[in-house]
């Protein structure tokens, strides 16, 4: 982040705090949004917990949204960063069992996210106020009203280092099956954000999904004979500076963290596409009514652009509020779509396909890669 | 085990004994374990090492057996020394202190063990096993288990196992130390028969003086790493050669004083101002007049009787106070403190069974003893 | 009265109240129940499992509605035929099981002679050298081993570099079933020396000197001696090593590449990546069942006093 956008966003927070305060005197809590007079407002829990992911990602939640909001409302935010796959059964048993949640707000895949929706552990947020000023990305497909809000989104890209392809950037998902490349290319240990392109890659329509993924499958299949690591977001950043991987399906911000540690990166999206998908935020059912109100209100400043700019920035990701400024090493980058021509060579399939195929998907995609 | 060295000078000597142990010293560390021991055991013979616990019998006995090699010195066994040879290629039976039987065969198996190590014939191993097994009369008990058997039982295998491969020497580790006395008194005679009916030269090691006189044609006492006496049982125990040897077999009462008198063998001490006469013993020289001595005296050497009469022909007679009278069953043990030896307590042992003349606590008695039987050792 | 009460102490008093107290919480009449008085917590423990268990087998009855994400009300087997069917399911458990062989035969190997000279040795030193280099990976957790494998092995790591000295370019040493297994090894050696120790020092020394006189060189007096008389703590570590090393969790997962799942792997995923807590408690069923059979076995086998390091034995 360079000094210049930080100063701004100091000086944007400055603002924020004083409309707060003014707000505040005018008996409404105009720029946190909900139209409460000042005497109802409930009381204030000590602190939230957010459940996040660790890395450069909680520290651009920290910058862009938990900073600004304690200061705003002097609420503590705590960052609980417990895997996003381990905390949602103890939040589904919390639920079942009508105890308080062990956190007040999930940062989680939309389709995570949606899992949960659709087991019905979470809050409505169809009232926020700044979901006024979103756009359709923060709207979850399929779900009714606003179970979850989407924040932002990110490209599944093929990342590499340049040195390992001296002819030039990779073109095709088809060129990771370059013999040189054995034992040198990496994968999310699932296969999340390479079904889909390998449905291309192997000579599939995306239109076929989820009835029949054999194309994807059988490119899979050979991809399963170039060896690759499978892993987790740390392990691709490790690994690529490591020297052990040459190229990698992984989200941007992974590949973009490598780079700002002074990795030779670069990333591109192949020509059959590169998966589009979004993460948001959520609230688990069974809090206090006022620890749920301050809850709400902490996805509300989230949506607000002052806070999406900053947080944004830090994950290089294109967020949900119009008119957002791209961090200056991603704009024109592919993995930072803003256009409509941007978005033709992403990959979009429904949440709700996602949601009720991914088990099957992973499962599949093991059973390949651990034969 | 084939080419003895050339030039080792003792060879010819050790050539006529089963067993030669020369000059033999170990050291561990800043312990001298054992000091310049040496013997010849001639084959056929049972020999006994004995000696208080740390007077180095077992470290001897380790260095024959190849357990621990010697220090200084040279081992000779069958006339070839052994210095060179592990012990799986020494010709020894051994049976250990604890007999390390092994707990996980039968009788047989274990008594089977050297054979198949030494590949024998397989084919006349049972019959082997059999044999030496009835002739520790167990005959029958081959499939047993070892904890099935007894403590004398295995005592039996144990012998067995260690002689069943004919080996040139048996060594014995204080086997029957465990035993109860019952059962250690009756495995002393069958360790003896044994031996003698098959006439294997035999090296037992024990802290047991009465195991000692019992089973051996030869004892060596040993004290503190060095050898004090190699003789047979009966002069071991009527001709100690110092005041170890005497002390440490039978009953002894030792009587101090300084040489008032020499004359050839016969020597006069002077105890609490009262002269006792007795023999120059051992082989040490004969204290001089005016030197400091101690005169042995075995228990059952002395007489008792309520008066002096009828010590006419005795040397030493003195008086003293009965202070305690110990019944042992075949003998009353009595200590008696005698004021004309400056109070000097001596014990005395009582088998006159015909008398039926017993003594109580602060009774008078007398008591005498022969001059021959009183050996002066130089203090 | 002065004078006795002087000659008893305080402290005499104390304990006369603390037994009176004692007497009046359990009285002497129950002292037969005090032996399972103290067995209670044990028991507690057990029920808890035994509990946690039958929750288990339940959720291995359901199947995951993929629609709603919850468990399905009624129950089915389906789940058990997945896992006994699917070829994902079937490779990772022969993967595990296989592993686990090896593992254990070759921990075996390397810990009989560390414990044999760990507990034979003359020298304290030695012995205490050992005993170090045994308990000093224990201060080490699991995970952080692993990753120091990660380093020394890795593409960059110290043996890649000293290969490089001599010209070799860097091998792909991690991430596949070999580093697993090396693992795994590793963190199993302490386990296996622990457990052959004290089997090893109940054979008497005297047992080794008696086989020698008796004609055995140290090759026959290991085979018909030392090694049939270890059978109790080999059988006993054997068993511990492939417990452990079936149900391991972070050795695969970290030296594996994500591509060498053991039957762990597979449940972490069931639960916490896909979801599916029927099929995790399926698997996790399973592992408990096999992991049972194999120590009822071993325990028909050799006999339930083998664990119990044979007291029997002089």
């Amino acid at each position: 982040m360079s000094n210049q956008k930080f100063l701004s966003a100091q000086i944007k927070r400055r603002t924020l705090l004083k409309s707060m305060a003014a707000a505040g005197a005018a008996a409404g809590a105009s720029t946190l949004g909900l139209n409460r007079a000042f005497a109802q407002e409930p009381e204030k829990p000590a602190e939230i917990i957010v459940r996040a992911w660790g890395g450069s990602w909680v520290d651009a939640l920290k910058a862009g949204v938990s900073d600004s909001f304690t200061k705003a409302t002097g609420i503590a935010v705590r960052h609980d960063l417990t895997e996003d796959n381990e905390i949602q059964p103890k939040v589904w048993a919390a639920v079942a069992q009508k105890r308080v949640p062990p956190i007040h707000i999930n940062w989680d895949t939309t389709t995570n996210a949606t899992k949960s929706a659709l087991r019905g552990v979470t809050e409505d947020l169809s009232d926020l106020p700044n979901l006024k000023n979103t756009t359709d990305l923060s709207k979850p497909v399929g779900l009714d009203g606003y179970p979850i809000v989407n924040t932002y989104g990110y490209v599944y890209v093929l990342a590499f280092r340049p040195e390992a392809f001296p002819n030039g950037a990779p073109k095709s998902w088809n060129d990771l099956l370059d013999p040189k490349l054995k034992g040198r290319i990496a994968l999310y240990n699932d296969g999340i954000g390479f079904h889909f392109p390998a449905q291309v890659a192997g000579g599939g329509k995306l239109e076929d999904i989820p009835a029949n993924m054999q194309p994807a499958w059988d490119f899979i299949t050979k991809i399963k004979a170039q060896q690759p690591l499978l892993g987790e977001d740390p392990d691709f950043t490790t690994w690529f500076q490591r020297g052990e991987i040459d190229a990698a399906c992984t989200i941007s911000t992974n590949a973009r963290e490598a780079k700002k540690n002074g990795i030779n990166i670069d990333w591109v999206v192949p020509e059959e596409g590169a998966k589009f998908d979004t993460d948001g935020l959520w609230i688990p059912k069974g809090l206090p009514e006022n620890e749920l109100y301050w809850a709400k209100q902490y996805i509300n400043h989230a949506l607000t652009k002052e806070a999406q700019q900053v947080w944004l920035d830090g994950l290089g990701l294109p967020g949900v509020v119009p008119g957002l400024t791209p961090p200056a090493d991603l704009v024109g980058d592919p993995s930072y779509p803003t256009t409509e021509e941007d978005f033709k060579h992403l990959i979009r399939i429904s949440t709700k396909v996602q949601v009720e195929n991914e088990s099957q998907w992973f499962a599949k995609f093991k059973e390949i890669m651990q034969g | 085990m084939s080419a003895a060295p050339a030039g080792v000078p003792q060879q010819e000597t050790a050539a006529a004994a089963a067993v030669s142990v020369k000059r033999v010293s170990k050291v561990f560390g800043d312990v001298h374990a054992v000091r310049e021991a040496s013997f010849d055991l001639p084959k056929g013979r049972f020999l006994t090492i004995l000696g208080p616990s740390g007077s180095g019998k077992t470290t001897l006995l380790r260095m024959i057996a190849g357990f621990d090699a010697p220090t200084e010195g040279d081992i000779y066994i069958g006339g070839q020394p052994v210095k060179a040879v592990p012990p799986h290629k020494r010709a020894i039976g051994m049976v250990f202190q604890k007999l390390a039987l092994f707990p996980h065969m039968t009788a047989a198996e274990n008594v089977a063990f050297p054979l198949k190590m030494r590949r024998h014939d397989a084919r006349t191993i049972p019959e082997k096993v059999e044999r030496y097994l009835e002739l520790v009369r167990l005959g029958g008990y081959g499939k047993r288990r070892i904890d099935e058997l007894s403590g004398g039982q295995q005592q039996r295998v144990a012998i067995a196992r260690a002689l069943v491969f004919e080996p040139d020497l048996l060594l014995l580790d204080e086997p029957l130390a465990a035993l109860d006395r019952k059962l250690r008194e009756e495995m002393q005679l069958e360790f003896r028969r044994i031996q003698k009916e098959l006439g294997v030269t035999t090296i037992n090691v024990t802290h047991d003086q009465r195991e000692a006189l019992v089973v051996s044609d030869e004892i060596v006492v040993m004290d503190g790493g060095e050898i004090q006496q190699m003789a047979q049982p009966v002069h071991t125990y009527r001709t100690p050669a110092n005041a170890f040897v005497a002390n440490f077999i039978g009953v002894t009462n030792f009587l101090e004083g300084s040489v008032v008198e020499t004359s050839n063998e016969a020597i006069a001490l002077s105890v609490g101002g009262m002269r006792v006469k007795g023999v120059a013993g051992g082989t040490a020289k004969v204290p001089a007049q005016g030197e400091l001595a101690a005169g042995a005296l075995r228990a059952e050497q002395i007489r008792i009787a309520p008066t002096v009469q009828g010590f006419s022909g005795l040397a030493n007679v003195v008086s003293g106070e009965v202070r305690d009278a110990i019944f042992e069953g075949e003998r009353i043990v009595y200590e008696v403190v005698v004021p004309e030896l400056g109070g000097a307590v001596l014990r005395v042992f009582d088998h006159d069974a015909e008398s039926h003349q017993q003594f109580g606590p602060g009774d008078s008695v007398a008591l005498g003893w022969n001059a021959k039987d009183m050996y002066i050792f130089k203090k | 009265m002065r004078p006795s009460r002087a000659a008893y102490p305080i402290r005499w008093r104390v304990m006369d109240i603390l037994e009176q107290v004692a007497g009046k919480l359990w009285p002497r009449s129950f002292s037969a129940g005090l032996p399972y008085l103290m067995l209670l917590p044990a028991l507690l423990l057990v029920g808890v499992l035994v509990w946690g268990l039958v929750e288990i087998g339940d959720s291995s009855l359901r199947t995951l509605d993929t629609s709603t994400f919850l468990m399905s009300e009624n129950y089915t087997l389906a789940n058990y035929q997945r896992a006994l069917s699917e070829r994902f399911f079937t490779t990772v458990a022969g993967r595990s099981l296989m592993g686990s062989l090896i593992v254990t035969v070759v921990t075996l190997i390397f810990a009989f002679p560390y414990s044999y000279l760990m507990v034979r040795t003359q020298s304290s030193a030695l012995r205490k050298f050992l005993l170090v280099a045994l308990f000093l990976p224990f201060f080490i957790g699991q995970v952080v081993r692993a990753y120091g494998w990660l380093i020394i092995l890795g593409n960059q790591g110290m043996v890649n570099e000293a290969l490089g000295l001599v010209g070799v370019t860097p091998i792909r040493l991690l991430y596949n079933y070999p580093a697993v297994l090396f693992g795994l090894v590793q963190y199993m050696l302490p386990f296996a020396v622990l457990m052959l120790a004290p089997a090893m020092t109940a054979i008497p020394a005297e047992l080794e000197s008696a086989a020698s006189s008796l004609g055995a060189n140290w090759i026959s007096s290991f085979r018909h001696i030392v090694l049939p008389l270890s059978k109790p703590g080999l059988v006993g570590a054997g068993l511990v090593v492939f417990t452990l090393s079936l149900t391991d969790f972070a050795i695969p997962a970290i030296l594996g590449g994500g591509s060498q799942d053991f039957i762990a792997n597979a449940i972490y995923d069931q639960f916490f990546r896909t979801s599916d807590q029927g099929m995790g408690a399926t698997l996790s069923l399973l592992l408990v069942a096999v992991g049972s059979i194999l120590v009822g076995l071993v325990f028909m086998v050799f006999g339930a006093g083998t664990l119990a390091m044979g007291g029997d034995r002089k």
